[in-house]
């Protein structure tokens, strides 16, 4: 929708991805893909797809064989851990199933984690984090521990975490997949006014109805993408 | 820095039990090593207290008789020191014998005023004595140089003695006490913490019972020597010269005996220094299980926050500052029971100090602040040691473990 320039934030050429072994399992067998700055896109698979594979791919959590993938200009590729790690804080945010917050550490202190990697001072990031958990709208949780929150509240946290770095996409991996249905729609309405501000965000799932609340669905089965979906927003439910 | 400090303290405070536990270990090693130190150390003390010049750098020798046949003399000849010798002895080696003093011992002395008696010795020492057997002087002084002239009747009496004797060791000053059927002045009280001898001017024990010239011991104070070696040649020096003053061969044993206070001297600090090296290793020994247990709960740790460091992995935590978190948690639980471990030591030490006080073998069994420096370093080296194998292990976690459920 918000695609007046064709700028593309990932894209990914002809990946190819083996885990090698006794037997060695490919699985990403050439993909294609491409996303624009400010799309919402949900990747759905079944378990064993290539989904997590390429999820971890698109994070620069893992490496690939062969092909070429290039993050808002940056191309990534045979990267060392530094600055992989580098280039993870500050290009992705993400956001996890089991919300992944660090237990012992206050809802500022959690959200503020990035920025401590990046060597900025702490009352600033303490500052930044809890601007972060205003736009959540959990200021009044800012000292509470993880375990003294609800999973909903737990997972904005966590969204929050995410944005402190203004990343150039949220990646989040079944972000309701721990949360009732009510949680989950706020969780999707987050994500949905975090796009219409203008952020990229790439979602995993296989739950076809947030799936759904996405602009664009790719399949991918077997280690291919199945159907190039075209951008049709609220249309594309295939059950 | 401070930030990495901060995160310490939170995961160590996250960690209650098993940082306690942990820093049990590495406490009680340091307490072991802070005490042990510490005793060593006051052994140490209490043989230099003891160890002055005047009787660490000499020889002492006492009567002896011969061995061997020499210049048609039998063996089991009696040899006797005499005041002569002295001037035969400084004339041998000016170089390396300084100075020579002789004793003479009055035995079975009964030493009585009008209230009561002591028995024991009166012994005849030149001045230099009080400072060689770090006399005490509480009331009066010693011998002097003038009474030796003058042959006075002066005596030095013990403090317990002039209790005995006056009641109260103070008012003994001046006052006169009745030995070998003469009447004597109390010149002087000590105190000490074995001596109880009473002292008289050399000269005036020469006199006493008709001058033969013979002494009980003689002692010479040596001078720029420094090894054993040195050591030896003195006391063959020695040997060498009273065998020609007194007919025997320089080779025979007996004809004197000879204590070489030096060589014992050199030898008991070599003792000591072993005794501190050993300290050490024990030390060090049983702070190792201490530390290989941290090494042990830092493994655990690692694994058991895999999940975590695969999160801080993911948001941008670099390998390095993984591994600096995992080896500065280690220090920190190291150096932190560690000084509490020196806290208790020195407590220790400082009661053991209190009830030993007045022994001579340990003397002041505490640790100073170059040991408590070196203490330091080694908690330090040993908790970055300990640390560093899990924190490697902690920067093999791949960030991807973060997705993965707990």
């Amino acid at each position: 929708m918000n695609t007046s320039h064709w700028e593309m934030i990932i894209r990914l050429t002809d990946i190819n991805k083996t885990y090698p072994g006794a037997v060695p399992l490919h699985v990403l067998k050439g993909i294609n893909l491409e996303i624009e700055k400010g799309e919402f896109v949900s990747i759905m698979g079944a378990s064993g797809s290539g989904k997590s594979t390429l999820l971890n791919i698109i994070g620069i959590l893992d490496n690939y064989d062969t092909g070429e993938y290039i993050l808002d200009g940056t191309l990534i590729k045979n990267l060392s851990e530094n600055r992989a790690a580098e280039l993870r804080n500050r290009m992705i945010g993400f956001v996890f199933q089991s919300f992944n917050l660090i237990n012992y550490k206050n809802a500022v202190e959690n959200v503020a984690l990035p920025l401590y990697y990046q060597g900025v001072p702490r009352r600033r990031r303490n500052i930044m984090a809890m601007e972060q958990l205003e736009r959540m709208g959990l200021s009044d949780r800012a000292h509470h521990l993880p375990s003294e929150m609800s999973g909903g509240q737990k997972q904005r946290v966590a969204i929050a975490r995410a944005l402190i770095t203004n990343p150039s996409i949220i990646l989040a991996d079944e972000p309701t997949g721990a949360l009732d249905s009510q949680t989950s729609k706020e969780v999707m309405n987050v994500f949905r006014s975090l796009n219409e501000q203008g952020m990229t965000i790439v979602l995993v799932t296989h739950d076809p109805g947030v799936g759904a609340q996405t602009n664009r669905i790719i399949r991918i089965s077997d280690g291919n993408i199945v159907t190039p979906t075209p951008i049709i927003p609220n249309t594309a439910i295939n059950v | 820095m401070f930030d990495l400090i901060r995160e310490i303290g939170q995961t160590l405070r996250h960690n209650k039990l098993r940082t306690a536990l942990t820093g049990f270990a590495v406490a009680w090693g340091i307490f072991m090593l802070i005490v042990l130190l510490g005793m060593s150390r006051g052994v140490y003390n209490g043989f230099t207290a003891m160890a002055t010049p005047e009787n660490a750098m000499a020889i002492s020798m006492w009567p002896g008789v011969t061995s061997k046949a020499h210049k048609g003399y039998k063996e089991g000849r009696r040899i006797e020191l005499r005041t002569s010798d002295k001037e035969a002895l400084l004339d041998a080696d000016p170089t390396h014998f300084e100075d020579v003093w002789q004793v003479k011992n009055l035995d079975s002395a009964y030493i009585s005023t009008n209230k009561d008696y002591i028995s024991g010795s009166l012994y005849g020492h030149f001045p230099q004595e009080a400072k060689r057997a770090k006399l005490n002087i509480i009331h009066g002084r010693f011998i002097n140089q003038r009474d030796m002239e003058m042959k006075r009747k002066v005596l030095v009496l013990e403090e317990k003695n002039a209790q005995i004797l006056f009641g109260d060791a103070e008012k003994a000053l001046g006052q006169r006490v009745d030995a070998y059927n003469l009447s004597w002045q109390v010149i002087g009280i000590y105190r000490h913490d074995w001596e109880n001898g009473t002292y008289i001017p050399f000269t005036t024990a020469m006199s006493i019972l008709g001058d033969d010239g013979k002494v009980s011991e003689t002692t010479v104070k040596l001078r720029n020597v420094s090894t054993r070696n040195d050591g030896d040649n003195a006391e063959q020096k020695v040997r060498e010269t009273m065998g020609a003053v007194h007919g025997f061969r320089s080779d025979d044993k007996s004809g004197v005996y000879i204590w070489n206070r030096f060589n014992n001297y050199l030898q008991a600090m070599s003792a000591n220094e072993i005794l501190s090296m050993s300290v050490w290793i024990i030390g060090l020994l049983t702070l190792l299980s201490g530390i290989v247990g941290v090494s042990n709960i830092m493994f655990v740790s690692v694994r058991e926050r895999t999940h975590e460091i695969g999160i801080r992995r993911a948001i941008g935590a670099k390998p390095r500052s993984i591994l600096m978190q995992i080896v500065a948690e280690s220090v920190a639980i190291t150096t932190l029971f560690g000084y509490i471990g020196v806290v208790f030591g020195t407590g220790v030490t400082a009661v053991i100090a209190k009830l030993t006080e007045g022994t001579d073998f340990l003397k002041n069994p505490t640790v100073d602040l170059s040991t408590a420096l070196n203490v330091t370093i080694v908690l330090i080296i040993a908790g970055a040691f300990a640390g560093l194998f899990p924190a490697i292990k902690a920067t093999k976690v791949k960030p991807v473990e973060a997705l993965r459920d707990e």
